[in-house]
């Protein structure tokens, strides 16, 4: 029996706690929380037996041997760090660390400790990207990825976050280097990285403020983002926008033959086929088969909500399950080192490029990064 | 309105008087009704800016103090030589537990912290919801009114306010009790007025485009805003009453179904579908049922407790702030609806 300790007892806790409670074989030890109140708000409604405000005090006395750690993002790197150092696995909620440097940090404490580590990238475990993963296992694609494009939308209409932000000058989101960006695009940058097979790609990002935020009063946040991320024989645009609608969490693929549409919200996977047909039955047959492949899904869908197996947090769930696989069985995380190092330095080059230019001055690009193999 | 007798207050025309949520629909309005009753010092505390322009003549008379109650310096400056707290400001609308508890029970702790390090607290007045109360016990028809139960494991609601509502009047409580911070709650039944056009979800719950009629014969426990205030102002300066818990709902309130007609009539026409009381309870026990079973594929936001709490055929009495508060209608029911009808209609017509 694995036991696990969450720090850091906020709305995303909440997630974690209820795909931990349908996990055989692990029980939550601990919630701990820096304001008491909210941990005990968590152990109450999780039956958590313990509850602590310190981690080394909460490492000490409840022995965890997983540690989940979904406090703001700025304090991930020495959470995760002095949970290590006691022997811990760990699992960091996106985003996984403030930069590269924190990043290469903890995955070298992980490795010479022989502990895993995975990145809150849980999207990546859904069931319709795990349908996608299993499809470009078997060659769908026809050979290593050419193009992608990674779309991830946030509405800044919505209530409860946004307004948080917007209505809060010193919310913990605007002190993160990418503020905004920096909380949300992990999950749409990391999608790409799965594809990647060099380590230092050329980046080029553009951003700036939309005209409703700076109306609003915001000229410090980036809410429309554009990344162009290409290396030897493979290219890839990644898109965040709180404007355009519909508002867009989807990844597309494709590969020499073949390509694949995945949307997230509609939990729905599409197969392009590369075939052409001749003459007028290229207007009709390919829009058959793809309203047939809707139905597809559509059924699929049904079957997996019967099952029980649709929750909202399915990708939490899985990737918390292979995480826990891989430290009974030890066997290699569910996410590589490689590709949590990557994400980060993709993101801290975005970072540095739109550092560099006011958020809504003309479109200029700027001259394109290399990141630095390492 | 009816003058406030000072002469039983607790508190004095030019003590400091602190208004949490003072840019909120009830906050916005008891502001206008202190300066209205003359008090000179009123302290808006607002995470957003706030124009004290909007409360009209007595603007001058009011401070405003921008921060957030989750800030212990903000609440150390709003509370400052505060002698009457009104603590309207909650966590509503939030869906999940932490928010909510966040925004409403580490706020309201750290505003009691602030009050009890100051000294000069002479009340505390926490503004609650009929959302607390369990009903379960309660056979039907019975009255709902103070003495009820609140709801013992208000996680199980599925309702994040309702949690987080509970554990706050639990800690007001325990500072009473422990502290000796002179307090009391008020819990409004559901607030209705110009501003706020939404329809409660006692009368019933619009979904994907039907809306479902589940008040039939219920009476709604409705107060009219300017109704409501005169209710919380009172508690914040009757001497006497701390401790106490009081429940504002108005005299010759509706019946969700006369609501409804008078709604489409007057506001505009829409289909609804009527469903049964019984039909009601075993739609919610079968929600609850499923949730269980999916290991919360569905959330189990309709559930036995929320069925009794919200749907079941009940009474509610205001007998309690009439007797102890000295608090009368200001405005009259058929009134307060006509007023909110004609807002809704013109919101409607400037949409």
């Amino acid at each position: 029996m694995l036991r696990t300790a969450i720090v850091g007892c906020g709305k995303i806790a909440d997630a974690h706690a209820a795909q931990l409670r349908r996990i055989a074989g692990c029980e939550i030890v601990a919630a701990c929380d820096r304001e008491p109140l909210m941990a005990s708000q968590l152990a109450a409604r999780f039956d958590v037996p313990q509850q602590f405000t310190d981690v080394g005090h909460m490492l000490a006395k409840a022995k965890p041997d997983v540690v989940h750690i979904t406090t703001p993002p700025a304090t991930h790197f020495p959470i995760a760090r002095q949970c290590l150092q006691a022997g811990c696995h760990v699992y960091v909620e996106k985003p996984f660390t403030l930069d590269t440097k924190e990043a290469e940090s903890l995955l070298a404490l992980a490795s010479a400790r022989g502990l895993k580590v995975t990145a809150g990238h849980d999207d990546q475990f859904s069931h319709v990207a795990r349908r996608m993963r299993a499809l470009v296992r078997m060659g769908y694609l026809g050979g290593p990825a050419v193009h992608m494009e990674s779309y991830y939308c946030y509405d800044l209409t919505d209530a409860g976050y946004a307004r948080a932000l917007l209505g809060d000058k010193e919310h913990w989101v605007r002190r993160l280097p990418g503020k905004l960006l920096h909380n949300i695009i992990s999950h749409g940058i990391a999608r790409i990285v799965e594809f990647l097979e060099t380590d230092a790609p050329h980046v080029l990002a553009y951003g700036y403020s939309s005209a409703n935020l700076r109306r609003l009063g915001e000229t410090g946040l980036v809410d429309e983002l554009r990344v162009l991320i290409a290396e030897e024989g493979r290219t890839a645009y990644f898109t965040f926008s709180s404007q355009m609608r519909p508002g867009l969490h989807q990844f597309r693929v494709f590969g020499p033959k073949n390509a694949l549409v995945l949307d997230q919200d509609e939990e729905t996977l599409i197969k392009l086929s590369g075939e052409r047909l001749k003459s007028y039955a290229g207007k009709f047959v390919p829009p058959i088969r793809t309203a047939w492949q809707h139905v597809g899904n559509v059924a699929t869908n049904a079957r997996t909500f019967l099952a029980s197996d649709f929750h909202m947090k399915s990708g939490m769930h899985h990737l918390i399950q292979s995480l826990y696989r891989s430290i009974t069985d030890d066997t290699p995380p569910p996410i590589s080192h490689r590709e949590i190092l990557l994400t980060a330095r993709i993101m801290e080059s975005v970072f540095e490029q739109l550092d560099r230019r006011s958020p809504h001055a003309d479109v200029e690009f700027a001259a394109p990064g290399r990141l630095a193999a390492r | 309105m009816a003058q406030i007798d000072l002469r039983s207050s607790t508190v004095g025309l030019d003590d400091v008087i602190l208004v949490t949520g003072a840019g909120g629909f009830i906050g916005s309005r008891l502001v206008a009704r202190l300066l209205e009753a003359g008090f000179r010092q009123v302290r808006c505390l607002g995470r957003q800016p706030l124009d004290a322009k909007r409360f009209g003549a007595g603007a001058g008379r009011v401070e405003i103090v921008r921060g957030n109650l989750l800030s212990r310096d903000d609440c150390a400056a709003a509370a400052k030589d505060a002698a009457v707290i009104f603590h309207l400001a909650a966590g509503r609308g939030e869906k999940s537990f932490p928010d909510a508890f966040l925004n409403s029970v580490v706020t309201t702790r750290n505003l009691l912290d602030a009050a009890v390090a100051h000294g000069a607290l002479r009340r505390f007045v926490n503004v609650s919801s009929f959302a607390v109360y369990s009903n379960v016990g309660n056979r039907r028809r019975r009255v709902l009114d103070e003495s009820c139960p609140v709801e013992p494991r208000p996680d199980l609601r599925g309702e994040a306010y309702c949690f987080a509502k509970v554990k706050q009047d639990e800690i007001v409580a325990e500072y009473g009790r422990d502290r000796g911070l002179p307090y009391v709650i008020v819990r409004p039944g559901y607030v209705y007025g110009p501003g706020r056009d939404g329809i409660t979800g006692r009368v019933g719950l619009n979904t994907f485009g039907i809306f479902m009629h589940l008040g039939g014969s219920n009476t709604i426990p409705f107060t009219f805003v300017d109704n409501c205030v005169e209710a919380i102002l009172r508690a914040g300066i009757t001497k006497g009453v701390d401790g106490h818990i009081f429940n504002v709902v108005d005299d010759e309130l509706p019946s969700s179904r006369r609501f409804l007609r008078e709604y489409k009539r007057q506001v505009r026409p829409f289909r609804s579908i009527y469903v049964p009381h019984a039909a009601s309870y075993v739609l919610c026990r079968l929600w609850e049922w499923y949730s269980e079973r999916s290991q919360g594929q569905l959330p189990p936001v309709f559930n036995r407790r929320s069925w009794h709490a919200y749907w079941k055929r009940t009474r509610y009495s205001n007998a309690k702030i009439k007797e102890l508060l000295g608090w009368t209608q200001p405005v009259a029911t058929a009134d307060g609806f006509d007023r909110y009808f004609r807002s809704c209609r013109e919101k409607r017509a400037h949409a």
